[in-house]
């Protein structure tokens, strides 16, 4: 009898056991081995109030490396008593974080090494959610604990307002803006925010307040902003550019040991007025003789006044409006255009404000575009690597209709890889031109490669118009240095050779070197060095040799 | 032999009890599995939503409180909590990741917007970009133990993968601070490069908002770190064993900062001054290519071969294929809208884009280049979104 007695008490003891080992099994998978101990302690508010029913955790801890997809341990979990007290039985010896946890309070978390003889007091304070609804409040509802807490909220919330004057000056009322949304409305016109039957999917806008607090700074630079989208951006680019001319071959002209200066002024006025959509003006006045006028070259040796014929005085060098549709992928334009400005738009050698002044080096002569007028330009760009263009514009300012001198280019261009080499552009072109007597073609090319180096850009283009006799014949070629080739990281050097020969006979030969020096973001010297011989038949070969300065403030 | 019929019933009972209580405590888990969600930090409903990355589905969503306007969320390498600065209210949130409970409050400096974890998940730095410091948080104790002063605009956080040092970018500088984290304090200052003699007749550019240095990143070895200085226009290749500049590379116009290809191959700046990229191959440290962009460019992510150029404000992704170094198209997300910064998956298949205006998240197929728009629920202009383990977890 004793002996079933003393069997049945431990078979008591082993189904205990195995009961209450189940959830144990369950809700801790221990890391360290070793023999079990218990964590003990007790649980306040910073009032010293209990706080019975905070969860106690021991999370195991686990070291974690980079890029190691890893789930956290579950932690043994146990609850707080009535009195504040705490004990979490069956902790196998290690390295843990005890983490304490209750409603409303934020969580107190120390590391703690098991087996241990402390017992551990915590003290948990008030988590502060501003305009969370049930933040705090079943810690607030406990009527013991009321005084003590209110007194620390107020506290808390003095010391926050506090920070929050110490932080910065800030714009606390809550943001307000303007939304499209998506909207379903009925016959009766009545509005459902999902799809409904009967209802038709529209869009409307509609107000929206958030909390978000902005700073002074910020708020002034939004309206800024705001207001800049809304006016006119008004943009100025002028240049001097004083040149000498000494004559080096032929017979003396009266260009030799003349100086020159040309001042140019250009008034840029851009508009937003509709989606995708801008207005563009540019206004250009020149004074001063270029050389052009006393050497008589066939290509200008100032390309400033390219296709500008009046002196001192305004002219109206651009007026377009251009949209962009299907996703932005093709850009329309319609005015009065520069076509040179959209196509053979060479990287290295197209910008007489930042890289060669001579035109030769600026333009191709073959493209033959003599003045600026009203035309239209499509651009279709879908970024992947090719874009394809055509434009049309009248090219004579003297023209009765639209029909007369009508000149039109159509252009393929590709971003090209070569091997070995960096990105390089390529283009080749087309164009029909009517404006003198029959309706004359050329064609073209033109190329900007970076070498190896990213810091050289070779570039060369090659033209071919039909002229009163056989062809004109145009290639150039040379190299630009920039991304930190020079003195400072914005300058940018180059080096060019252009070769026109025209089917009436006349010739020429032009070399260009020039330096532009990045003084500011807005101000830019360069110093150029050009030699040109000019062959006409039968005459002598004239050569001059020109240096110049360019001074060009852009803002 | 009845008394021990009772003794098991009795038993019984209470494991079924106490199994009922265990299976309760696994209800309160919201995540079981910390590399299953997309974070997505909402600024202006002030919280950090949780979106489930099989089904897109908001699963979970933590608010912060009013007025906190949170900037950047990140989770802890172990896995078991998310964190993220508020920056209007000057205080770091603790979130633990199983329960999605908010259980810490901690004040830290000025405007905290960017951050990052050690190695080993010990120390949370958080950065003050106006408080010109980086908060140093236990993340076994939950709390601050320490205020870095001496920066200037620290924008991001670099450990070192032993977690001995980190590297601050300071944006309101040119130069980058080496952090002692054993001690916390800041051993060293490296600048890139010089600013340029010139920049005395500039002082429109120089003495204006300086646009320094955003972070500075590990390239594939882990030895050498990238760090791109805006108005320089360069980027500084950094030893980090011995912490001094050994190359400098020019890139284009007003750089924003360096994103790192997941292959190693390769770095791309977004330059918003000239509306390109340059690509730095890492081998030879010099730009491989530069291409043409869009406009206020805030992030790259790389997935597919290819890499995803976020053009803020023209509702536009840039693509590049990253074999060919070639442009591959771009991608509109929408019109007259914002994007902010993304996150790539795991498996470099899926990008998580924040789409502000739309209160969206956009998905992004890397191999087709197509995408979903996820709207429900996400919360007021998401910010950013970040994915544990992802290789593109940045903010800007």
């Amino acid at each position: 009898m004793v002996l079933r007695q003393r069997l049945s008490a431990r078979l008591t003891a082993v189904i205990l056991a195995a009961a209450f080992a189940v959830p144990t099994g369950v809700s801790a998978e221990p890391q360290a081995q070793g023999a079990a101990s218990s964590v003990n302690g007790r649980v306040t508010d910073m009032a010293g109030a209990v706080l019975p029913n905070a969860e106690v955790s021991l999370v195991p801890i686990v070291p974690a490396m980079p890029g190691m997809k890893m789930t956290p341990p579950p932690p043994i979990v146990g609850r707080v008593n009535n009195d504040g007290s705490f004990v979490v039985n069956q902790v196998p010896a290690g390295q843990y974080v005890l983490q304490v946890d209750a409603p409303g309070y934020g969580r107190s978390s120390q590391e703690v090494t098991v087996p241990t003889t402390q017992t551990f007091n915590v003290k948990l304070e008030v988590l502060e959610i501003p305009g969370a609804e049930a933040a705090g409040a079943e810690a607030a509802a406990k009527p013991e604990q009321a005084d003590a807490q209110a007194m620390q909220q107020r506290i808390n919330e003095l010391e926050q307002r506090v920070r929050d004057l110490e932080a910065s000056t800030v714009y606390s009322l809550p943001e307000t803006r303007t939304r499209r949304t998506t909207v379903y409305i009925d016959k009766n016109s009545n509005i459902y925010d999902k799809p409904t039957p009967g209802a038709k999917k529209t869009t409307t806008y509609q107000r929206e307040r958030v909390y978000r607090r902005q700073s002074i700074d910020e708020k002034i630079q939004s309206a800024l902003e705001d207001q800049s989208k809304n006016s006119v951006q008004v943009g100025v680019s002028a240049a001097i550019a004083p040149q000498a001319v000494f004559q080096t071959k032929g017979e003396k002209t009266d260009a030799d040991r003349h100086a020159y200066q040309l001042s140019s002024a250009d008034l840029f006025f851009t508009a937003r007025i509709a989606q995708h959509t801008v207005f563009f003006a540019d206004v250009v006045g020149l004074s001063g003789p270029p050389p052009d006028l006393e050497t008589g070259g066939l290509t200008l040796l100032n390309g400033f006044t390219a296709r500008l014929v009046r002196q001192n005085e305004l002219n109206l060098r651009e007026a377009w409006l251009r949209t962009e549709v299907f996703s932005q992928k093709l850009s329309l334009v319609a005015g009065r255009l520069d076509l040179t400005n959209y196509f053979d738009h060479n990287a290295a050698a197209n910008d007489e404000t930042r890289q060669f002044l001579s035109d030769a080096l600026v333009n191709n002569p073959a493209l033959n575009l003599a003045v600026n007028g009203s035309g239209f330009a499509a651009i279709y760009d879908p970024k992947n690597g090719f874009n394809f263009k055509v434009g049309i514009q009248q090219s004579k300012t003297d023209a009765l209709n639209l029909s007369q001198s009508m000149y039109s280019l159509g252009e393929v261009g590709y971003v090209a890889r070569p091997k070995g080499l960096g990105e390089g552009n390529y283009r080749v072109w087309y164009r029909t031109d009517n404006s003198i007597d029959r309706n004359r073609t050329g064609y073209g090319a033109s190329l900007d490669q970076k070498l190896g180096v990213q810091q050289v850009t070779w570039f060369g283009r090659y033209g071919s118009a039909q002229a009163d006799i056989r062809r004109d014949h145009f290639y150039s070629g040379g190299l630009q240095f920039s991304n930190g080739a020079g003195f400072n990281p914005g300058d940018v050097w180059g080096v060019g050779y252009a070769h026109y020969d025209t089917g009436l006979g006349p010739k020429e030969r032009l070399m260009e070197g020039y330096y532009n020096f990045q003084i500011s973001e807005k101000f830019r010297l360069s110093f150029h060095l050009a030699h040109v011989l000019e062959k006409r038949p039968g005459q002598q070969t004239v050569g001059y040799l020109i240096p110049g300065l360019r001074l060009q403030a852009a803002f | 032999m009845s008394h021990t019929r009772f003794l098991v019933k009795l038993a019984i009972v209470m494991a079924t009890a106490l199994a009922g209580t265990a299976t309760l405590a696994q209800q309160d888990v919201k995540i079981a599995d910390p590399t299953s969600v997309v974070m997505i930090v909402n600024r202006d409903s002030n919280d950090l939503a949780f979106m489930d990355i099989k089904t897109n589905k908001i699963i979970g969503r933590v608010f912060l409180g009013n007025n906190v306007n949170p900037h950047m969320v990140m989770m802890s390498p172990d896995g078991r909590y998310v964190v993220t600065g508020g920056t209007r209210a000057n205080k770091a949130y603790i979130v633990d990741v199983r329960t999605l409970k908010l259980v810490k409050v901690i004040n830290v400096d000025i405007a905290p917007e960017h951050l990052a974890f050690s190695p080993d998940s010990r120390w949370y730095y958080q950065g003050n970009p106006e408080g010109d410091s980086i908060s140093v948080i236990d993340m076994q104790s939950l709390t601050k133990i320490k205020t870095i002063p001496g920066f200037a605009e620290p924008l991001n956080v670099t450990f070192t993968a032993d977690g001995s040092k980190a590297y601050i970018g300071n944006y309101g500088a040119h130069w980058i601070g080496v952090v002692d984290v054993r001690r916390h304090e800041l051993l060293k200052k490296i600048q890139i490069k010089e600013v340029p003699g010139v920049a005395i007749l500039d002082p429109d550019k120089y003495l204006g908002e300086v646009h320094g240095i955003n972070i500075a990143m590990f390239g594939p070895d882990g030895r050498y770190l990238y760090a791109a200085d805006g108005d320089l226009g360069f980027v500084g290749v950094i030893d980090s064993r011995e912490d001094k500049v050994v190359k400098t590379i020019k890139v284009g116009k007003d750089p924003w900062r360096i994103y790192m290809s997941h292959d190693g191959k390769y770095g791309i700046t977004p330059n918003n001054g000239d509306q390109t990229i340059s690509i730095i191959d890492l081998k030879a440290n010099r730009v491989a290519a530069t291409l043409e962009a869009g406009q206020n460019m805030t992030g790259v992510n790389f997935a597919a071969g290819k890499a995803f150029v976020i053009s803020s404000t023209s509702g536009f992704v840039y693509v590049y294929d990253m074999n060919s170094l070639r442009p591959a198209g771009r991608i509109r997300i929408g019109l007259n809208i914002q994007l902010e910064t993304a996150t790539t998956d795991t498996q470099d298949q899926k990008i998580y884009l924040a789409d502000s205006t739309e209160n969206a998240i956009v998905i992004i197929d890397a191999k087709t280049q197509k995408f979903e728009k996820i709207t429900e629920n996400v919360g007021l202009f998401p910010w950013g979104t970040h994915i544990m383990d992802s290789k593109d977890n940045y903010c800007h």
